[in-house]
């Protein structure tokens, strides 16, 4: 019946502490002037009075703490009380706190910033409707090691109708854009979506509505705007709906405006045009593929039939061209890849080793601290304080600290987040929506928890082992200093030593593939090369956007500064393409599909890009739209398609043998360029003459510069290009060899975050073991003082100070070398050019550590050596 | 130490509850010191009541829902809490007096019995 009633009752007792404390006051006085008066009726003075009504009515505090302790929950008051003395604990030892909370909070806010980013990118669902059942649906061909590559729509076709697996199949690719406004004109991002793409996504407009297939199919110029773009170019007004943007050239209405953040896999655009199942866009034969699964089918299912689906397909193929297969990859793993997935987590785990350490280093010093609390606990040990109790107060100790720490932490996180999100990889999806939610909250607070578990509980297990009596007789000051406190404060030193040679090790694996990355010959000399993208405005005839070119060329040459200019279709390409190519051998003609790449290129493209021609000649006058077509090859395609012969004079061309290609002479070989980032393999390509061939929608302009501040002529260089065409569409300028550092920015992140990781990793683990030394020679100051006094050298203790260091550090360097060795086999697909086990890599980071080991034990192990015996053994 | 002190009070407390319900029950709203006066007067000098005691008893009893309490003003006209059984109380009341009788009676017959075998053991 009452345990409901004493719940309530006391819950009331909590809150209403002030008022019911008041009342049980002014009861208790009622009660005792009631007494004295009584007194006072029997004769008594006041005095006798008084003293008789509190003699009767008994000790007055213990019955309030009674009463107190009966009113609410003793737990509760008991925590309230321990925290209270928690607090007066850390305010007595403002070092100890400040030193404990500041390295707390920094690893902790390292973690809770890095688990945002984890948890943006990695762990919180796309957003769009049932994001589990979406993938991506690849051409690939294994015999060549091409992968992700596009699709044409006929194949898509083809996987649609022959498969079950998928609900449907929609169809995307970035589209090079110029938007035509008052101002003149500009190029912005444009998607082309099929109609069926946004249904797909289960994505509708915030405004507006979204196209139709039919519409589509009778090309409609009707465009979706990005939230983005609405917000920039109409201030977000509904007016937009029904606005016309001249896109290339040509009107189009805006029919919706797309919800804010929104992308289609990696593709984030600022105009979304339909298009249609029949033609494609010009330039962009192959397209991106997503698919929706129906509800129960799995990617394992959805692989195996179309597996079987790319067997069919190839059987009506040619036997040379029958390697092709597709491949069904969940979109969340495409959105972020492997290699990305695998060092968010390397720098995941990273930050939380370094937190450990952090952790490590604290409980040793609130262990040292412990020891000269011994007589503190063996007071209350003996005042009553059972052992639950001390356990108890020294854990909320650890957790009061870890709380502060985790408070700070957090609020260097939010800052760490601004951080991540201004200067992150800006390559690395998601990074936008990096934010501090309830999961990081959370996380923060879990490990805010941990840590101060952590960091309470060895002190409490060490109280409890110790003896009471003996250090209360002593004062504190045993001279063993709590052997058992010692032994855990070596295993943490030893940890540490552990967990920061694996960071180490780790960052000195990243550094070297670091320089082996950045010593690899792009194939061209981005230094003091500036680029621009433009485009011939869509009016103008096939002669006349080449004649465009050539005298854009023209007028930059003549800019003081430029030493050469030269344009090519697309330089960098972020996808791979795939091609069959028909080859003459002295031997035969052979066709296959490879892995391949055509772009046109002015005359003098790669003198200004500082490509080496390596065999043959360069494109010249002569080749022109009347002459046969020629060709430059990459030395890839030389290696590939005429191995160990001289390629000059032969000939190949595009599709099968029967194909209606023209045949293209090679007339020279260039050396390969990296045009997916320097750690791509380079494969066949072929460039060949704009003056031969149709200029592609857009192209990229290169201009070789001798200034030393490049990017000063940019408008110099726009001006020369308008002065040409008013009205051509230009890029702004940008730096190749920044352009080109782009495809590093994940690989600089990931080396310079562990870089830093492993720094702090490593000063800790050194404070740490200068700490215990430190201590342990304090305790052993008389043993010291005896040694010296019976004869043994300066150099023999120091000798004996430095060994107990490097005892602990050898063990921590042996244990971390094979933790190292075994974690760098999981993470070397994000090494280049080294193994997981590179030898120098281990050796120098093991020398490393020892010196630091040594460093930190030097300076207590010399004042050791300066111990006088006497005063030594005068001590207590 | 601790302890001790618990089991001394927990033992005066199963007699206490008795004493007050009974206190309330005969005399209607009573504020504590008049609860400790009644006891006092009633059994003497045999009890010796802490009358500190008393208060964290009334607050169990009343948490207990025996016992209800109201702030009142006393015969001199002063602010004074006043306790009052409540029907839980009076059932509460009736079992522990029955308890208390069958205990009573129970130790009644063990001191009755011949006394003199029990002192011969003792010697």
């Amino acid at each position: 019946m009452s345990w409901a009633t004493v719940v309530a009752a006391r819950l009331r007792g909590l809150f209403e502490h002030k008022r019911l404390e008041r009342e049980l006051d002014d009861e208790v006085r009622f009660h005792l002037e009631m007494q004295i008066e009584d007194n006072r009726r029997t004769g008594m003075n006041p005095a006798e009075a008084r003293y008789a009504a509190m003699r009767s009515f008994g000790g007055l505090e213990p019955m309030k703490e009674t009463y107190r302790e009966r009113r609410t929950f003793a737990l509760l008051e008991t925590t309230v009380q321990d925290l209270r003395y928690a607090v007066r604990i850390l305010r007595k030892s403002p070092g100890f706190t400040m030193t404990a909370v500041a390295v707390l909070a920094l690893a902790i806010g390292a973690n809770t910033a890095m688990f945002s980013v984890l948890n943006a990118v990695l762990l919180r669902p796309l957003p769009y409707q049932s994001p589990e059942q979406l993938a991506m649906l690849w051409t690939e061909d294994p015999t060549q090691n091409f992968r992700e590559g596009r699709s044409a729509l006929g194949d898509i076709e083809q996987w649609r109708s022959q498969s079950r697996s998928f609900a449907d199949m929609a169809t995307f690719d970035a589209v090079s854009t110029f938007l035509t406004g008052a101002d003149g004109v500009e190029q912005i991002v444009g998607a082309s979506i099929s109609p069926n793409l946004l249904p797909l996504l289960g994505v509708r407009p915030v405004l507006g509505r979204s196209f139709s297939t039919e519409e589509a199919e009778q090309r409609q110029r009707l465009v979706l705007i990005g939230y983005r773009f609405w917000q920039a170019r109409f201030g977000g007004s509904h007016n937009a709906l029904g606005a016309t943007l001249v896109l290339n050239g040509s009107p189009c209405h805006i029919i919706g405006i797309l919800p804010a953040d929104f992308k289609i896999a990696r593709l984030d655009a600022d105009v979304w045009e339909p298009h249609t199942s029949r033609r494609a866009v010009r330039g962009a034969e192959t397209w991106f593929v997503v698919g929706r699964l129906r509800p129960t089918v799995t990617f394992h299912q959805a692989q195996a039939e179309m597996s079987a689906v790319a067997r069919r397909l190839n059987d009506q193929l040619p036997a040379a061209e029958r390697n092709r297969a597709i491949s069904v990859v969940p979109l969340s793993l495409y959105m972020v890849g492997p290699q990305s997935r695998l060092g968010l987590w390397m720098l995941g785990g990273t930050v939380f080793c370094v937190f450990l350490i952090a952790a490590a280093n604290v409980t040793s010093l609130s262990l040292a601290r412990s020891v000269a609390r011994a007589r503190e606990m063996a007071v209350r040990t003996a005042l009553g304080a059972s052992a639950g109790r001390i356990m108890r107060q020294l854990l909320t100790e650890g957790v009061l600290l870890a709380s502060i720490s985790g408070l700070a932490g957090t609020l260097l996180a939010s800052g760490g987040v601004d951080l991540i999100r201004a200067f992150g990889p800006a390559n690395l999806p998601r990074l936008n929506e990096v934010s501090l939610d309830l999961r990081v909250l959370g996380w923060a607070v879990a490990i805010s928890l941990l840590a101060g578990i952590l960091v309470g509980l060895s002190p409490a297990i060490a109280a409890l082992r110790r003896d009471p009596h003996p250090s209360g007789e002593e004062g504190g000051r045993s001279v063993s200093g709590g052997a058992g406190t010692r032994r855990i404060r070596r295993a943490l030193v030893v940890a540490d030593f552990a967990l920061a040679i694996v960071l180490l090790a780790g960052a000195g694996l990243l550094v070297r593939s670091w320089w082996y990355v950045n010593s690899i010959d792009p194939g061209f000399r981005p230094e003091g090369v500036l680029l621009m993208e433009l485009s011939a405005p869509m009016t103008f005839s096939i002669p006349a956007k080449q004649h465009f070119y050539d005298r854009v060329l023209e007028t930059i040459q003549a800019v003081p500064g430029v030493q050469n200019a030269g344009v090519i279709g697309e330089l960098f390409i972020d996808n791979n393409r795939e091609q069959v190519v028909t080859v003459e051998r002295d031997n035969g003609t052979v066709s296959e599909r490879l892995q391949f790449g055509r772009e046109e290129v002015s005359a003098y493209f790669f003198k200004a890009i500082g490509t080496p021609l390596l065999r043959g000649r360069s494109f010249s006058i002569g080749d022109g739209p009347d002459t046969p077509p020629v060709t430059i090859i990459n030395d890839a395609m030389a290696r590939r398609s005429w191995p160990g012969h001289d390629p000059v004079g032969k000939r190949f061309k595009l599709g099968p043998r029967d194909s209606g290609q023209p045949w293209y002479t090679v007339v020279g070989v260039v050396a390969d360029m990296r045009r997916q980032g320097p750690e791509r393999e380079p494969f066949p390509q072929m460039f060949v003459s704009l003056a031969q061939s149709p200029p592609p929608r857009n192209m990229d302009l290169f201009i070789r510069t001798s200034s030393d501040d490049p990017m000063a002529m940019a408008g110099a260089l726009r001006a020369a290009v308008h002065r040409v065409e008013k009205n051509a569409p230009v890029s702004e300028v940008a730096l190749l060899e920044q352009q080109f550092g782009t495809y590093l920015a994940q690989r600089r992140f990931q080396t310079s975050l562990l870089i830093g990781f492993s720094i702090v990793a490593l000063l800790m683990a050194a404070v740490g073991i200068y700490g215990l030394i430190q201590y342990s020679i304090a305790t052993r100051t008389q043993e010291i003082g005896i040694r010296m006094a019976v004869g043994a050298e300066a150099g023999q203790i120091f000798r004996m100070i430095l060994g107990e260091g490097l005892k602990l550090s050898l063990t921590g360097l042996m244990i971390g070398l094979l933790g190292a060795l075994w974690l760098g086999q999981a993470g070397s697909s994000l090494l280049f050019g080294v193994t997981s086990r590179d030898p120098l890599t281990f050796i120098a980071v093991s020398l490393l550590l020892i010196a630091v080991a040594v460093a930190a034990c030097c300076f207590p192990a010399r004042r050791a050596m300066k111990i006088e015996p006497i005063v030594a053994l005068r001590q207590e | 130490m601790r302890n001790d002190r618990a089991d001394k009070a927990d033992v005066l407390q199963g007699t206490l509850i008795l004493l007050v319900l009974r206190t309330l029950e005969a005399l209607g709203p009573l504020h504590g010191y008049g609860i400790a006066r009644r006891i006092e007067q009633i059994s003497k000098d045999v009890l010796q009541l802490n009358q500190g005691t008393l208060y964290p008893a009334l607050l169990r009893m009343e948490q207990d829902g025996w016992i209800s309490s109201k702030w009142g003003a006393s015969e001199k006209n002063r602010k004074a809490k006043f306790y009052s059984i409540t029907a839980a109380g009076r059932k509460r009341l009736a079992k522990e007096t029955e308890d208390w009788r069958r205990m009573s009676s129970t130790i009644e017959r063990f001191v009755g019995f011949d006394p003199k075998r029990l002192a011969e053991e003792r010697g």
